[in-house]
């Protein structure tokens, strides 16, 4: 099974023209957890995720720590917040690079680029690379599971 | 062009280098004992065979055997454990948590190796510090040097004093008599410097002291078995540290085995426990070894002898006090390590020569300890504690380091050298 029959086709994408600003609201408004962030001909050019915004703000020694399950409480830190010019920026500063698939993508194949690149939704792209679907994690492991009930295929591992 | 000057060079090179911090200072330390090696058989003043013996494996050993009893203690949860009760003591009142934190990265610092005692306690430091809204700041320093001024009591303290203690044949009790009075003195001096230097960023109260109660200390402590062994193993190792002299066992043998014993006791993932050993450090050790053993061959040291004997004009109070600035200043300059390494040689050549060398150990051990306080590159602890800042939004910069570090140095240095004034007979052994 390919990529291309899970995929959803209507994507809410973003300009790379917009600011921070903008794509914070956009994914409020839409709730989406990733936004592919295209050109003026809606080639892909970079991914904006909910956890690249959040981490703006997530203090970096986090990642120091080896257990914060004890920590019940973040006091301070809750209040920590993206300072109004920090939000005027464009976006292609705080964008990832363009990780994508092509519509030929085998589903398993899409399920191993979300994991080494931890996202939960992978943008697809035509030969040319035009933003053309975004399957996410559900979709890809709902049609994986819905496969196991088809009848088996003759050749067989 | 004499082998000795050659040798010069190529280790004040590395020195630079290293001064300069722009290549890891284990590569540079691997470099420079190559090149050593290297322009020692060319010119047939060194040889890798001479290399090797210039390692000091006792130094290796016991640091390897306490980083391995670190790393079995380090996933238990028990350093969180003890920093939450140290801020959960101190009611989120800034000062206090200062000096309980301090107190606890000191006292572990003193049986544990020091650095990988802020590898773990800095990040907590900067969580209670930031949950609390106050800044980090002068926590890390304070933690990096009160465990570098506390570690210079106990044999295991901190790697000068292992490099010392191996060399010099001094056992782990000697330290307790010899060194640790000196240090609870200027340890509590150091605390007076510090607080008084970040006597505005510890006048901010936290707005909300109760968020920390929303620290769970028990919670944190997730492998409350395994962190009773390893304690117990550690309490054995000092109890044997303590009758080293009876028993006649040195301080490697005893950390080297007692590791074991763990590993024996635990069988853990052994990749796991090994990839938590400072490797770095060991091989930066090595490359030391081996570069101030070819300086040493070259006869190059000689300079600085000659130097010692004539500051010290055969006294030994004098050469002490000579010792310990001459060792703080270098330390300070460059880092504590090399210069401690540089330093015993010379010694021990001083006492073939006929001086009374007992206390220049101590006088070395004080200078290469306090002077470590004194910029960010004189200590490993330094350099982790500053790491870390630049992960928060106070980063500490070498300026700001040395505003504070030099008074510190120069506090507990004067105090090391009244020591020597004024007790002198104290460090006879």
């Amino acid at each position: 099974m390919e990529v291309s029959s899970v995929m959803k086709k209507q994507v809410v994408s973003i300009s790379e023209d917009a600011t921070l600003d903008d794509a914070i609201q956009l994914l409020a408004a839409r709730r989406v957890g990733l936004l592919p962030v295209v050109d003026a001909e809606n080639r892909l050019v970079g991914i904006l995720t909910l956890h690249d915004i959040i981490q703006l703000v997530l203090p970096t020694f986090l990642e120091m720590l080896e257990d914060t399950d004890f920590v019940h409480d973040f006091g301070a830190l809750e209040e920590r917040r993206i300072p109004i010019d920090e939000r005027k920026k464009p976006i292609s500063e705080f964008m990832s690079p363009p990780t994508s698939c092509d519509l030929t993508c085998g589903l398993l194949r899409a399920e191993a680029m979300m994991r080494q690149h931890e996202l939960r939704d992978l943008p697809v792209v035509d030969e040319q690379h035009h933003l053309v679907g975004l399957a996410s994690w559900v979709d890809v492991g709902v049609a994986f599971l819905e496969n196991w009930s088809q009848p088996p295929d003759p050749v067989q591992i | 062009m004499s082998t000795a000057l050659i040798a010069t060079i190529i280790f004040i090179t590395v020195l630079v280098v290293l001064l300069s911090d722009k290549i890891d200072r284990t590569i540079v330390a691997l470099v420079g004992a190559s090149l050593m090696i290297g322009f020692g058989s060319f010119l047939g003043f060194y040889d890798e065979h001479l290399a090797v013996e210039a390692i000091d494996f006792e130094t290796l050993a016991l640091l390897f055997g306490m980083m391995v009893l670190v790393a079995l203690l380090r996933p238990t949860g028990v350093f969180e454990y003890l920093a939450i009760h140290a801020a959960r003591l101190s009611g989120g009142r800034p000062v206090a948590l200062l000096v309980l934190l301090g107190i606890a990265a000191t006292v572990l610092s003193m049986l544990l190796d020091n650095v990988t005692t802020i590898i773990l306690i800095a990040p907590l430091a900067i969580l209670i510090t930031q949950i609390l809204g106050i800044s980090p700041l002068p926590y890390l320093i304070a933690l990096a040097m009160l465990s570098n001024t506390g570690g210079v009591g106990t044999l295991i303290g901190d790697p000068p004093n292992v490099i010392i203690g191996s060399a010099a044949g001094l056992t782990f009790n000697d330290f307790l008599i010899y060194s640790l009075p000196v240090v609870v003195v200027a340890w509590i001096a150091a605390l007076g410097v510090i607080l008084f230097q970040s006597r505005r960023e510890l006048s901010v109260l936290p707005k909300d002291p109760t968020v920390l109660d929303g620290l769970d200390p028990s919670e944190a402590l997730h492998d409350v078995r395994t962190a009773r062994k390893v304690g117990m193993i550690l309490a054995l190792t000092v109890l044997l540290f303590f009758l080293q002299g009876v028993l006649g066992l040195s301080t490697a043998f005893i950390a080297l085995s007692m590791a074991s014993l763990a590993l024996l006791w635990l069988r853990p993932a052994i990749e796991e426990v090994l990839e938590h050993v400072e490797w770095a450090v060991l091989l930066f050790f090595i490359g030391l070894f081996v570069m101030v053993g070819g300086l040493e061959a070259s006869g190059a040291l000689k300079s600085v002898e000659a130097l010692l004997l004539n500051v010290g004009q055969g006294e030994t109070a004098r050469t002490a006090l000579a010792v310990v600035w001459l060792s703080a200043i270098g330390s300070a300059l460059v880092d504590n390590i090399p210069i401690t390494v540089t330093l015993v040689p010379v010694i021990q050549e001083l006492g073939r020569q006929g001086l009374e060398i007992f206390p220049l150990w101590w006088a070395l051990a004080f200078g290469a300890g306090f002077g470590g306080n004194a910029t960010i590159i004189a200590a490993t602890t330094n350099v982790v504690a500053v790491q870390y800042s630049k992960k928060t939004d106070y980063p500490i910069d070498s300026r700001m380091w040395l505003r504070r570090g030099i008074p510190v140095m120069l506090v507990t240095c004067l105090i090391a050298s009244l020591a020597f004034i004024l007790v002198l007979p104290h460090f006879s052994p």
